[in-house]
């Protein structure tokens, strides 16, 4: 999921016609110190990162004037939370709070309902898996007629708000439910929302996710790539995202793993499906070798979706391998990638001869993707050719992880021990 | 030179080497591969009788005339299949 900071979410939520804070964004303590000034009397500030208990984490700090405020903020910018540096804070005027309660928008997968599903709670501002169940009050929203005012106000009544405040509440949770679905969120969680002192209601925390099949319809959020990364996405993360942004035929998925470029056991990892991708994990992990990167091709992409995975994942510097991990026998036909495989390997391994590459492809037009490899790459795998180790197996193979693994790692073995003595 | 453009890629083909190809290669894998749309006219490939639109539509992007051409037939035919980002990540590793 595309996932906003508090700060973005809130001001899309203040676009769209919600109640939050007077606030903006800082980077630096006299930033933090100028954006005090300008809101005037005490305020809060609130580190920005994409993880939960902020507050126990001791990145929201209360704080009364512009310098402590810097104070404030030099702390907590100065801070790593669940490995994530905190680069950002939010400066926002300090609320008077009457009452914290809880609301959030999400998906409902449960098979009665596969729907959107309103949660709410007079009992907001702590973490909502503490809160006692019965104090949680759920109700799936018609993805058709939408979250009605009747239905808001049957809503809250059962949730035990106060017949003089229904109305108040009522539109402000219809409001939430518009907001979430004009923006194709998936997850759309504002605790807490506060009643102040003069008796408003206010979202006082925004936790905004947006559908990532549905960012291609929201140019305005500005989101480079819609994916669920731990931290800013790497180039190789970025040139992944292209291939899928506008092209939705069949998965092309690539991401970095981690791979620092320059260590060695790291394979270019090409699995078919998530659940063959584990088997191949579990293929390298049982021979001490790494993937440095994820990718998918499944769901009957097209060859040139195929081709562009492949090439990113083999124009990775210094891997000792490539594995194409179709752990399975799949329903799509499998000579698009025999196609594309061919295409790609006889551009790439001319620049890395020698390059280990076990291709494991299974399932629909198997016999016929095989024959595409075997004589595609026949004039690659000369002895002496730059595809000399270049391995070709299909369904006699398609659970052995052992024998994958050990066969890409003894490979990967003597690559090394090539590239050493020629000084590589 | 016969360029084709499907809808992310493009298909060049050097025709002057077709007349003199036996196999005709890559109709046989359009047809095998994905819809057919390429055509065999004088001896050479043809999407004439196609407006670009309908090769847009009709294109699969299955990569399979370029390797059906480069084993069975003339070596005529190459496709462009561009990477956004790619070169840029490559040029910066010294790789390019």
């Amino acid at each position: 999921m595309a996932k906003f900071l508090e700060y973005q979410g809130k001001e899309w939520l203040r676009k769209a016609g919600m109640p939050v804070p007077k606030g903006k964004v800082a980077s630096s303590p006299e930033e933090a110190k100028e954006v005090a000034e300008w809101i005037g009397g005490p305020v809060a500030v609130k580190g920005q990162v994409q993880a939960g208990g902020r507050g126990k984490a001791g990145i929201v700090k209360l704080v009364n004037t512009p310098e402590e405020a810097a104070a404030a903020a030099a702390e907590i910018l100065s801070k790593t939370v669940k490995g994530l540096p905190v680069r950002q804070v939010l400066i926002e005027e300090k609320l008077d709070i009457k009452k914290e309660y809880y609301c959030s928008f999400v998906i409902n997968n449960a098979r009665e309902a596969r729907s959107p599903m309103l949660m709410f709670s007079t009992e907001g501002g702590m973490d909502i898996e503490s809160v006692p169940e019965e104090l949680i009050f759920k109700l799936n929203i018609d993805p058709i007629f939408g979250f009605k005012t009747y239905d808001a106000i049957d809503f809250c009544v059962k949730a035990g708000i106060p017949d003089d405040e229904l109305s108040k509440f009522a539109s402000f949770l219809t409001k939430l439910a518009k907001i979430y679905k004009e923006y194709d969120c998936q997850t759309l969680e504002i605790n807490p929302f506060v009643m102040t002192g003069n008796g408003d209601l206010v979202c006082a925390d925004c936790k905004m996710e947006i559908d990532n099949s549905a960012v291609g319809r929201h140019p305005e959020f500005g989101i480079k790539i819609a994916r669920d990364l731990p931290g800013e996405p790497t180039e190789l993360d970025l040139i992944g995202w292209s291939i899928e942004e506008t092209d939705a035929r069949g998965t092309g998925f690539l991401m970095n793993m981690g791979y620092d470029e320059v260590s060695p056991g790291y394979i270019g990892y090409h699995p078919i499906g998530g659940g063959s991708a584990m088997m191949g994990l579990d293929a390298l992990n049982q021979v001490g070798l790494k993937p440095a990167n994820y990718a998918d091709t499944s769901g009957n992409p097209v060859g040139s979706k195929i081709y562009r995975v492949a090439k990113c994942v083999l124009s990775q510097p210094n891997i000792d391998g490539y594995l194409l991990g179709g752990f399975m026998m799949a329903n799509q036909e499998q000579w698009h990638h025999a196609n594309a495989l061919v295409k790609v390997l006889w551009e790439e391994l001319p620049k890395k001869p020698g390059l280990p590459c076990v291709l494991l492809l299974c399932g629909n037009k198997e016999d016929e993707s095989l024959e595409i490899l075997r004589k595609g790459l026949a004039d690659l795998m000369t002895p002496d050719g730059p595809g000399k180790r270049i391995e070709i197996y299909g369904k006699e193979y398609v659970t052995d992880t052992k024998f994958i693994g050990e066969r890409l790692a003894a490979l990967a073995k003597e690559y090394r021990a090539e590239k050493e003595a020629h000084g590589k | 030179m016969l360029e084709i453009k499907e809808r992310s890629i493009i298909i060049r083909i050097d025709t002057s080497k077709c007349e003199a190809c036996e196999t005709k290669a890559c109709a046989a894998a359009c047809k095998k591969f994905a819809r057919g749309y390429l055509q065999i006219v004088d001896g050479k490939p043809s999407v004439e009788h196609l407006t670009p639109e309908e090769v847009l539509r009709l294109g699969t992007e299955c990569l399979a005339c370029e390797i059906a051409c480069k084993f069975e037939g003339n070596k005529a035919l190459e496709i462009e299949v561009p990477i956004k980002g790619l070169d840029e990540y490559l040029a910066k590793r010294g790789l390019a």
